[in-house]
């Protein structure tokens, strides 16, 4: 089983153009035959890696060589020729295709001339071989996720992948779903394959891989024998850092309950329940941190409680009133304010910042009429500037035009302004500089200690550390468990937010 | 300070105020403004030149066609004022749509359907105001009927529109030949009486009204924002609370009804009448494409473009008089103008579209 190394990843750099460091010297093995675990936080660099192997993505620098030969590839069409097979969590079927016209299309991709008989007599030996089930003359859209995954995998073998990269596989997946695919790249393995797996989830790394690589801010902390370590070792090696408490703050003086969760359930954009059952008070005066990879359902449980997105079951409570039934819209003039994850959601690049600013703020400015007062929304827009020290050349300047950290500021500002009692803050100062970074955490406390309450909604792990009055860790939908941050070590932590429970 | 001197004074300023505003914004933006510039001026060059090139190619002399274009076209202010009228409204019809993200071409249908009831109502009642209004409402009810099937039916709004186009279109010249038939001229319809038509000026300032009501909605209003807001970023709309679909039925309804009221002020301040072939009011709906786009889907710009393109149709009328042109040949001309004109602009929106793409995946 120990075979040749089949790719060789060495000295791996990759800076963005807008200058992210997503790679800093990276060496990276597989060898033949084997399931290779590839486990790190968000931002650790997994998806960048891979996607340099399978050529979407050029380095900045390094070496890779796959089969013992040098490459440089183009696209992924130069990957695909050379064996390399890439599955991503987001498919790439045409929906509106059978699943015999999408392995068909996939196999004209390398070669122009074949015929269907050809690509149906391919995936018949596949599916002899493999044992996979698919259904041939159904649409894709049709077909469950699972299903569509397998239909993918099929679609990398007929173009007789040798390496077969998987990004996240089982995050759209259930239990079942992924136990049989588990057992598929068993019988991958048997047959030769190699497959890289990326994942976040430690027993499940634990469970089907040989050796896992652990990334973490784009360097690799090591490569393992998987049956030589534990899922403790693991998480250790996934979050390990060091954590200053740079930000000094008084004990929380904590108040009576504001927003109230109760039993939620909430279904995600693809119509598969994402939060399964949170319930939560969040008390004035205190913030409360929810730590997590992304995509375990923060985005759906922040979406729900600001009432932009549908609650299947479960109550919701602002100052003790049931606000499950009410818009967004109602639900911030009642004193609730949500700053998204993305600033592609909270604000609208081509218009300019008093604009902006009266999006969330548009019941204060209205007059008789429904005539807007921009004057008014001008001086609330200044506002914002001048308490958040918004650098810009002018209020007209449209939103685009800002850096990154002051368009958070502006976003996070105008909630701020219209003095709200109740803050869901997500993923607040991602992508931003230090500089920014410490005036918004800085802002999160000085608002705690005015007596506000506020859901810190991260990823980055130092943020809600350093923040957190309390904090809990949530992981496919379900938090893990909820405590004060110091009850927690960093492998206590890792576990968590693997799915482990402690 | 008294009352009586400071009233003046607060007008004073916040005349200032928005003066200021609008310089800093032009200071702001002057990147902006002069890329639009450019790109008009660039545009407009590229089309005269080549049709230009074309009518060479077919043997007329291009700068005596263009003189003859420019010299009768905008001779008449009045004439010219009043034919901008539909136009500029066909163009609101495309543009506000737009601004919510719905892609409007059946301005034509909306624009036919105005026409028909302010001419009926206007006819009967003998008071044209309620023959304006009625235009409004027609327009509003066809463009509402698009946003509806789009919005509870997920029907793509651009093949209701073609098909509804024609439906208007042919129920239209039944409905004229069957029961308005004009009892003196078999070739028209009912006809509104000389003495009750609107002047030619004042057609063009109640289209000039209708523009700025509508800029005033878009601009100053929470209908118009939230209308913009859910044209720019649907999410972000979702976000905000404001809902998507209200903004895609207002933007029908308003597109529609200003459609409807252009095609009751054409024939009640131009035509007077319907023809039983509709060539009175046949394409002014799809120049409103053009006019839109020529005025970069602002009410003001719209003004203009309409004049502009107003005078484009009227010149190439003369053309044909005067150098025995085909008729096509001035429709060519004005076609390649408009597609110069709006290919920067839609080249731009395929770029944000490309680049709104690329950033949205991971």
């Amino acid at each position: 089983m120990s075979g040749e190394e089949v790719v060789v990843m060495k000295n791996i750099h990759k800076i963005y153009p807008d200058g992210v460091v997503a790679l800093r010297g990276v060496d990276f093995t597989v060898k033949r035959g084997e399931i290779h675990g590839l486990l790190g936080e968000n931002g650790a660099g997994k998806t960048t890696l891979m996607r340099i192997l399978y050529g979407e993505i050029k380095p900045t620098r390094g070496e890779i060589r796959v089969f013992g030969e040098k490459v440089s590839f183009h696209g992924p069409w130069d990957a695909i020729r050379r064996g390399i097979g890439m599955v991503y969590q987001h498919f790439t079927l045409v929906p509106t295709f059978t699943v015999k016209e999408n392995l068909y299309l996939s196999l004209l991709s390398v070669n122009p001339k074949a015929s269907m008989d050809e690509a149906l007599e391919r995936v018949r030996r596949i599916v002899e071989e493999t044992n996979l089930k698919i259904p041939l003359e159904y649409l894709v859209e049709e077909l469950p996720i699972g299903v569509q995954q397998r239909v993918e995998i099929v679609k990398n073998l007929i173009r007789e992948a040798k390496i077969l990269i998987l990004d996240e596989p089982t995050s759209v997946l259930t239990p079942v779903e992924t136990e049989e695919l588990f057992k598929a790249l068993e019988r991958f393995k048997e047959m030769g394959l190699t497959i890289i797996f990326i994942t976040h989830k430690l027993k499940e790394a634990k469970r089907i891989t040989d050796r896992i690589t652990v990334l973490r801010r784009g360097r690799v902390v090591g490569t393992v024998e998987t049956n030589r370590v534990d899922v403790k070792d693991l998480a250790r090696m996934m979050v390990e850092r060091e954590i200053i408490f740079k930000i000094e703050k008084k004990p929380a003086r904590r108040g009576e309950a504001l927003l109230e969760a109760r039993d939620l359930h909430v279904l995600d954009d693809r119509g598969v329940e994402a939060v399964k059952g949170i319930s939560l008070k969040l008390y004035r005066g205190e913030i409360f941190g929810i730590a997590g990879v992304q995509g375990n359902g923060q985005r759906e449980l922040a979406e729900a409680l600001a009432g932009i997105r549908r609650v299947e079951s479960g109550r919701i409570l602002l100052h003790g009133r049931d606000i499950t039934g009410l818009s967004a819209a109602e639900r911030y003039r009642y004193g609730l304010a949500y700053v998204p994850a993305s600033r592609r959601i909270g604000l609208v690049s081509e218009m300019n910042i008093v604009e902006n600013t009266a999006l969330t703020n548009l019941y204060r400015v209205l007059m008789k009429m429904r005539v807007i007062n921009w004057s008014k929304a001008s001086s609330i827009a200044s506002e914002v500037v001048r308490r958040l020290e918004v650098v810009a050349p002018s209020l007209t300047t449209p939103i685009k035009y800002l850096s990154g950290g002051n368009q958070q500021k502006v976003m996070v500002g105008r909630e701020i302004v219209r003095e709200p009692d109740v803050f869901i803050v997500s993923e607040p100062t991602q992508g931003l500089d230090v500089a920014a970074t410490e005036f918004i955490r800085r802002t999160l406390i000085r608002l705690r200690d005015e007596g506000k309450a506020i859901l810190l909604i991260s990823s980055d792990l130092d943020e809600v550390l350093q923040l957190s009055d309390r904090l809990a860790v949530i992981y496919e939908g379900k938090f893990m468990s909820v405590g004060r941050p110091e009850e927690y070590t960093l492998e206590k932590l890792g576990l968590l937010m693997g799915g482990v429970s402690v | 300070m008294s009352n009586v001197e400071s009233l003046p004074r607060r007008i004073l300023q916040s005349i200032i105020g928005f003066v200021r505003g609008w310089i800093e914004s032009v200071r702001v933006k002057k990147r902006d403004y002069l890329v639009a510039a450019v790109e008009l001026i660039l545009a407009g060059l590229t089309g005269f030149l080549v049709a230009g090139i074309v009518l060479l190619v077919m043997g007329y002399d291009p700068i005596w066609i263009y003189s003859v274009l420019f010299r009768y076209g905008y001779s008449s202010p009045g004439y010219l004022g009043a034919r901008s009228a539909a136009l500029m409204m066909t163009g609101l019809a495309f543009s506000i749509p737009i601004l919510a993200g719905v892609f409007n071409i059946g301005g034509e249908s909306q624009l036919y359907l105005g026409a028909l009831t302010g001419l009926v109502i206007a006819y009967y009642t003998g008071n044209i105001w309620l023959g304006l209004i009625a235009g409004f409402i027609g327009g509003a009810a066809w463009g509402l009927l698009i946003a509806a099937l789009r919005v509870y039916r997920g029907i793509n709004e651009v093949i209701t529109a073609i098909m509804l186009n024609w439906t208007a279109y042919y129920l239209i010249i039944y409905i004229i030949l069957k029961y308005l038939p004009n009892p003196t001229q078999s070739h028209l319809s009912i006809q509104i009486p000389e003495n009750m038509m609107l002047s030619y000026s004042s057609t063009f300032w109640l289209a000039v009204l209708g523009a700025v009501i509508a800029y005033i909605l878009l601009y100053y209003t929470d209908l118009g924002y939230k209308m913009r807001i859910a044209g720019l970023s649907p999410r972000t709309a979702v976000y905000a609370g404001f809902n998507p679909r209200k903004a895609i039925l207002f933007s029908m309804l308003l597109g529609g009804g200003l459609a409807g009221y252009g095609g009751a002020l054409h024939i009640i301040g131009v035509a007077s009448a319907f023809d039983t072939t509709m060539s009175t009011v046949f394409g002014l709906g799809f120049a409103g494409i053009g006019v839109g786009l020529l005025g970069r889907n602002h009410p003001i710009g719209i003004i203009f473009a309409s004049v502009f393109y107003a005078g484009l149709i009227i010149g190439g009328q003369f053309v044909e008089l005067y150098t025995g042109a085909p008729p096509y040949l001035s429709d060519t001309i004005i076609g390649i103008i408009v597609i110069a004109l709006a290919i920067p602009y839609a080249y731009r929106m395929m770029i944000n579209y490309i680049t709104l793409l690329r950033g949205g995946g991971k």
